[in-house]
């Protein structure tokens, strides 16, 4: 089993927090699995991207085109990192957007990537936690059906990993992103 | 690194492995040490060796033992005070950044010779790309030039395990041993199996890992190694392409030699110089940094990677699958508007506000710069100069003399933070005041050296494990150097800055001596959490905004973002602090305005 993920997002908003649950949960489940991330000379507010890599591979690194998941916790990232996406991959982007613009949607559906647009932000605000939006991306992320990411899986690594104060807030929102409809 | 994963019980019923948590390859480097009987660390921080220290501190706290763990005020001090540990037969470890080597050189040079009694590791991680760092540098090649054994782990997990090896291989050799690991080990996360102290069992993992045919090989370390199985693996090329890992890189395994003698053509892939390849000495059969293959600086990214084994391969007549970059996808991003994000300083931090009013006050002057966050005030107008440690005073000595040689004063406005003051800003200040150099040195003391994650300084009062410790006050250091022109001042202070700079001009030029400090003193604003700062309304910069955009410009802050639609300024609620200082750059703002008298006169000095 091979999976490689790009998780891309912004300093400041749980990405690497997100990163670490993913790959937590795949060595929970047995696999080998390496992370690597970017996060610039910013301490805050720059792009940060986190890589991670489930199975059998040597490095924490991905080339381009050759991600099957794209994670974009900020709509901006998500073009920035749209090259890393393999054809036939699958893309999430935290963006309040219908539809994307009739170029990109084009490439997309060329390539054959799937994409869910996912109000993670407006979730994360509805339930009183802002800063809690990747909660709701890797939430929605977690029905998929992409192993070992079950929803159960990442509950019980959230629980580990987040601050035992956060963590129901933070499950709510998650569970809201599971169960996110558009429109 | 071939390693016993079992958990079986040793005899005296003692675990092999007690446990496992996913961490960074420092903190794997970390628990290696600890494992591995570590007595003595010593560090300056540096992107990307500082959670080295912290990590041994940690593990030492879990382990209930009794490591001695220092910040050192430079890499100098921290190779030295492990040295004499060493010396004195304790196992002991230093670590630093590539380009912090360069000052620990010295000691390590001769430290070489000196038979040491007990163990000496210095780990000194580099930066290719450089992704935070002035420069690339190997660490290999000095090494390997100075017959000093150097290991390059390809992974977080061979990187612990090379430490707890290399510890043991110092100590029974009796000679300093370097780890070089890169950013990308340094800084990747895996699952990491803890041991009880002196139980693991580590061998060194080098060989042919790959391919049985002798058409082309590679012989790769490090992460490059790591990529290039991946790369290979992509490709299909297992069969094509024999694989050679080598993790100590000095002295070079005899079986390297071998297997490069024995390959019709070598490529070599390694970061950042070429060190393998120079080793190897294959001539015409090599490809690498010199026939051109590989670049000759810039990290060896996996798509790097994959283009240099395509090239080869292709020039070889090997079949490969071949990876065709799709330019629909850059066709398709071309009426996307996707946000530059320019590393900047943290809304509210004191840095910027110093550099506003430096910049405000003389904004022809010219401006050494040094190492630190502070080096960002380069988008601000505000450094035009980035060398090394300390050269922000040096570079300002060397200014003043060339102007004066002109018979020419210009205002010469030097910055440098609190951790690089300490570091390596004293010797240089000695001069500066003994020759009189008509400079003005801005230190920014935020009370720790953010950059790497805010360690203390030797003024912080606090030491690495976070006890109380005393504190060197920077003032009282130059004042006792005889500087007659000393300030402290709170950078949001911008008026009084603005002022005290032109104060400290007039006074190098008036007395003819030099140099003058301002010290801008106030808690980094990571640190301080809003703490200490009055809150600001910040409602009159949207409504009154002309769209300008002077502030953006002249500002550079992250809170602040211009909505092209409204032609007016926006400020970024999540990210603004309420500072209220970017009001000074306002032009229409009454603080912005309250400035005019400090430009007014120049302008008449210039007419």
């Amino acid at each position: 089993m091979r999976l490689e993920i790009v998780c891309a997002g912004i300093g400041g908003r749980g990405v690497l927090l997100a990163s670490t649950i993913l790959i937590e949960v795949a060595a929970e489940a047995g696999y080998r699995a390496v992370a690597s991330d970017e996060y610039g000379m910013s301490q805050r507010g720059g792009s940060v991207v986190s890589l991670v890599k489930v199975g059998d591979f040597e490095s924490p690194l991905i080339g381009r085109e050759k991600a099957d998941i794209l994670l974009s916790f900020e709509e901006s990232e998500f073009y920035r990192n749209l090259a890393f996406l393999k054809r036939g991959g699958t893309a999430l982007v935290n963006t309040g957007r219908k539809a994307l613009d009739g170029p990109v949607a084009d490439l997309l559906k060329d390539r054959g990537v799937p994409y869910y647009l996912v109000d993670a932000d407006g979730i994360a605000v509805e339930k009183g936690m802002m800063q809690a939006s990747n909660m709701a991306l890797i939430g929605f992320f977690s029905r998929l059906g992409v192993t070992p990411y079950t929803a159960e899986n990442m509950e019980s690594m959230i629980k580990r990993r987040v601050k035992a104060k956060l963590v129901e807030k933070n499950l709510e929102v998650f569970r809201a992103g599971y169960g996110y409809e558009k429109g | 690194m071939k390693k016993d994963n079992s958990t079986r019980r040793e005899e005296s019923g003692v675990p092999l492995k007690t446990g496992q948590e996913v961490m960074i390859g420092n903190f794997a480097i970390a628990r290696g040490l600890v494992e591995a009987g570590l007595d003595l660390a010593a560090a300056y921080p540096g992107t990307p060796s500082s959670e080295i220290l912290p990590g041994i501190i940690e593990f030492n706290r879990r382990e209930k033992g009794s490591i001695h763990a220092e910040w050192s005020t430079n890499e100098k001090c921290a190779l030295e005070v492990a040295f004499g540990a060493a010396l004195a037969g304790k196992k002991a470890a230093c670590m630093m950044k590539q380009v912090g080597l360069n000052v620990a050189f010295p000691s390590l040079l001769k430290g070489r010779h000196k038979a040491i009694q007990g163990g000496l590791v210095v780990i000194s991680c580099d930066d290719p790309g450089p992704q935070s760092s002035q420069t690339e540098q190997d660490t290999r090649l000095l090494a390997s030039l100075f017959n000093i054994p150097v290991f390059d782990p390809a992974s977080p997990k061979e990187a612990g395990d090379t430490a707890y090896y290399a510890l043991q291989y110092s100590y029974d050799h009796k000679t300093p041993v370097i780890i070089r690991p890169t950013h990308r080990v340094s800084h990747a996360r895996e699952m990491i199996d803890f041991f009880s102290p002196g139980l693991r069992k580590v061998t060194l993992n080098e060989g042919v890992k790959s391919g049985k045919g002798r058409k082309l090989g590679i012989v790769a370390s490090g992460m490059s190694y790591a990529l290039a199985r991946d790369v290979i693996s992509e490709l299909a090329l297992e069969d094509a392409i024999s694989l050679y890992k080598v993790l100590r890189v000095f002295p070079l395994e005899r079986g390297v030699i071998e297997f490069a003698a024995g390959c019709d053509r070598v490529l070599v892939l390694e970061e950042t110089d070429a060190v393998l390849e120079a080793l190897i000495d294959g001539g015409e059969r090599v490809f690498g940094r010199r026939s051109g293959h590989v670049p000759g600086q810039g990290e060896l990214t996996y798509d790097v990677v994959r283009g240099i084994v395509q090239q080869v391969t292709a020039e070889m007549g090997i079949k490969a699958e071949v990876f065709t970059p799709d330019p629909a996808i850059e066709e398709a991003m071309k009426g996307v508007n996707v946000l530059p994000r320019p590393p900047k300083l943290c809304a509210g931090c004191p840095h910027r506000a110093s550099f506003f009013a430096m910049a405000c006050a003389y904004p022809d002057a010219v401006f050494p710069g040094d190492i630190g966050c502070y080096t960002l005030g380069i988008a601000m107008g505000a450094v035009d100069t980035c060398l090394d440690m300390g050269a922000g005073v040096t570079l300002a000595s060397g200014f003043y003399d060339t102007f004066k040689q002109d018979g020419d004063l210009v205002p010469i406005l030097a910055s440098v933070g609190d951790s690089t003051f300490f570091h390596a800003c004293l010797p240089p200040l000695y001069d500066a005041v003994q020759k009189q150099k008509q400079f003005i040195l801005v230190i920014m003391d935020n009370g720790t050296t953010a950059m790497t994650g805010m360690q203390p300084t030797p003024q912080t009062g606090i030491t690495a494990d976070g006890s109380p410790a005393s504190s060197i006050m920077i003032e009282d250091i130059v004042k006792g150097f005889g500087i007659e022109f000393v300030r402290i001042i709170d950078p949001y202070d911008i008026p009084l800055m603005i002022a005290t700079t032109k104060e400290a001009y007039d006074y190098l030029r008036k007395e003819g001596k030099g140099p003058a400090v301002i010290i801008t003193r106030r808690e980094c604003i990571l640190t301080a959490k809003g703490r200490d700062v009055a809150p600001w309304d910040m409602g009159r910069l949207e409504e009154d905004c002309i769209g300008c955009k002077a502030c953006v410009k002249a500002f550079d802050c992250p809170g602040l973002m211009f909505d092209e639609e409204r032609r007016k300024i926006r400020i970024d609620q999540g990210v603004c602090v309420k500072c209220g200082m970017c009001y000074f750059a306002c032009p229409t703002s009454a603080e912005g305005k309250s400035l005019r008298k400090f430009r007014d006169k120049r302008s008449r000095e210039k007419g």
